[in-house]
C-alpha cells in the first residue's frame, strides 16, 4: 500500500485525519504554533497552524487566534472518533525570529504557546510534548500513528513522540 | 481577482511606488558593489495570509533576512530576503568572510541601506515622514520569517498586501528580494498620498 500524500496546513488552517499512515505538516512555523491534537488508540491526529493568541471576527479563518482554534480542533478530532479523554496535545514554534524587536514584534511565539496553553487546560487537554521558544524556524510532523516530529531549521528531523497506539 | 479589497488601479499605483523604491536601491546597490544591478518590475499582490506566504516562495527555503520596521507615518516593514548563497556572493563581492560574524553584520549593513533608499523614495514621492529603525538579522526558512511578520500585524485582517521587487547583480547569480508589507490602515495611507483611495 503507498502512503497518503502530506496534508499541509498553513498558517490560520487545521486539519485532521483518521486515515492510517496519514502525515499532516506545517511547514516553516515561526512565531506560529503548530498544535497536533491525537488520540494514539484511536488512530486519529489533528493539526492547526495558530497564528495569534486571540481576538478577532468569526468569519476569520479557523485556526487564526488560539482562542478559537484549540477548541475547533478538538472538536474536528473527535467529529473522525478521537475520545476527548484520551486526546494528548503537542505543541512545536512559539519562536522568537528577530531577536531585538521589542516594539515591532511583542514577542507574539511566547504570547501564543501561553493563549494556546490556556485554552488546552481549559478543555483539560495535557501537554504531552513541546518544541517551542527560542530563535529558529521550526517544521511540524504529526501522523496518525501517533508519530509527532520537529525539523528546526538547519537541523535534523527529531521525533517528539514515537509512534504505536498507546 | 475577487478577494482582493484593491482596485487594479490601485495595484498598478504600488507596484510603481514599489518600482521607484526598488530603482532607488538597486542604484545603491550598483554603488555599492561596483557593478549594475538589474531591477524586477515589482508585484503588487494582495493575498490571504497563507497563499501570501506562498507566494514569496518555498517555505523552507534557507534565507538570510534582514527586516527594517518603519518609524513615522506609515505602519509597514520593508524585508529584505537574501537566499543563503546570493548572501555569500554578496559578502564575497564586499570582501568579507561569509557565515561569520562580520558576514552577517555586513548583510544587516547592505540592508539598511538598501532599505532606507528604498523607504527614502517612497517618502520622497509620498510626502509620508519615514524612517527605517535600526535592522534585524535572521537566518533562517523563509516561510517562518515571512509568516512571522505578516502575523504580527494581521490581527485585524485577513489579506496581506506584499510588493515584491528582486534586484540582480549583473554577471553574478546574486538577487535581493524587496518586500514592503503594509498594515493595513497604512495601505490606505498609502493609497490616499497617492490620489487612488477608493
Amino acid at each position: 500500500m503507498t502512503e497518503p500524500a502530506e496534508i499541509v496546513v498553513r498558517m490560520g488552517e487545521l486539519a485532521v485525519s483518521k486515515t492510517a499512515g496519514q502525515v499532516l505538516v506545517s511547514i516553516g512555523l515561526g512565531s506560529c504554533i503548530g498544535l497536533a491534537m491525537l488520540d494514539r488508540a484511536r488512530g486519529v491526529a489533528g493539526l492547526a497552524h495558530v497564528m495569534l493568541p486571540a481576538g478577532g471576527a468569526a468569519t476569520e479563518p479557523l485556526a487564526k487566534f488560539a482562542d478559537a482554534a484549540v477548541p475547533a480542533l478538538a472538536a474536528g478530532v473527535e467529529a473522525v472518533g478521537a475520545r476527548h479523554v484520551r486526546l494528548q496535545a503537542v505543541l512545536v514554534g512559539g519562536a522568537q525570529m528577530f531577536s531585538h524587536g521589542p516594539n515591532s514584534m511583542l514577542d507574539i511565539g511566547r504570547r501564543n504557546e501561553e493563549a494556546v496553553c490556556a485554552a488546552l487546560s481549559q478543555l483539560r487537554i495535557p501537554v504531552v510534548a513541546t518544541a517551542t521558544r527560542g530563535s529558529s524556524g521550526r517544521t511540524i510532523r504529526v501522523c496518525t500513528d501517533g508519530r509527532v516530529t520537529v525539523k528546526a531549521a538547519g537541523g535534523d528531523e527529531v521525533a517528539l513522540l514515537v509512534g504505536g497506539a498507546a | 481577482m475577487s478577494t482582493s479589497p484593491y482596485s487594479a488601479m490601485q495595484l498598478d499605483a504600488l507596484r510603481e511606488l514599489a518600482n521607484i523604491g526598488s530603482g532607488t536601491a538597486g542604484t545603491a546597490l550598483a554603488q555599492m558593489l561596483g557593478r549594475p544591478v538589474d531591477i524586477s518590475i515589482p508585484a503588487a499582490l494582495a493575498l490571504p495570509l497563507a497563499d501570501a506566504v506562498d507566494a514569496v516562495g518555498a517555505a523552507e527555503t534557507p534565507v538570510t533576512a534582514v527586516l527594517l520596521p518603519l518609524q513615522g507615518d506609515l505602519d509597514a516593514v520593508v524585508l529584505l530576503v537574501f537566499p543563503v548563497q546570493d548572501a555569500e556572493r554578496i559578502c564575497v563581492l564586499l570582501g568579507v568572510e561569509p557565515d561569520s560574524e562580520i558576514g552577517r553584520s555586513a548583510l544587516g549593513e547592505v540592508g539598511n541601506i538598501l532599505g532606507s533608499s528604498y523607504v527614502g523614495a517612497l517618502a520622497a514621492l509620498t510626502g509620508l515622514a519615514l524612517e527605517p529603525e535600526p535592522p534585524q538579522t535572521a537566518g533562517d526558512m523563509l516561510g517562518a520569517i515571512v509568516a512571522s511578520v505578516l502575523a504580527a500585524r494581521s490581527q485585524a485582517t485577513d489579506v496581506a498586501l506584499i510588493l515584491d521587487s528582486q534586484l540582480e547583480v549583473e554577471g553574478e547569480s546574486c538577487a535581493i528580494s524587496f518586500l514592503l508589507l503594509p498594515a493595513a490602515g497604512g495601505v490606505d495611507d498609502l493609497l490616499v498620498r497617492m490620489g487612488v483611495e477608493t
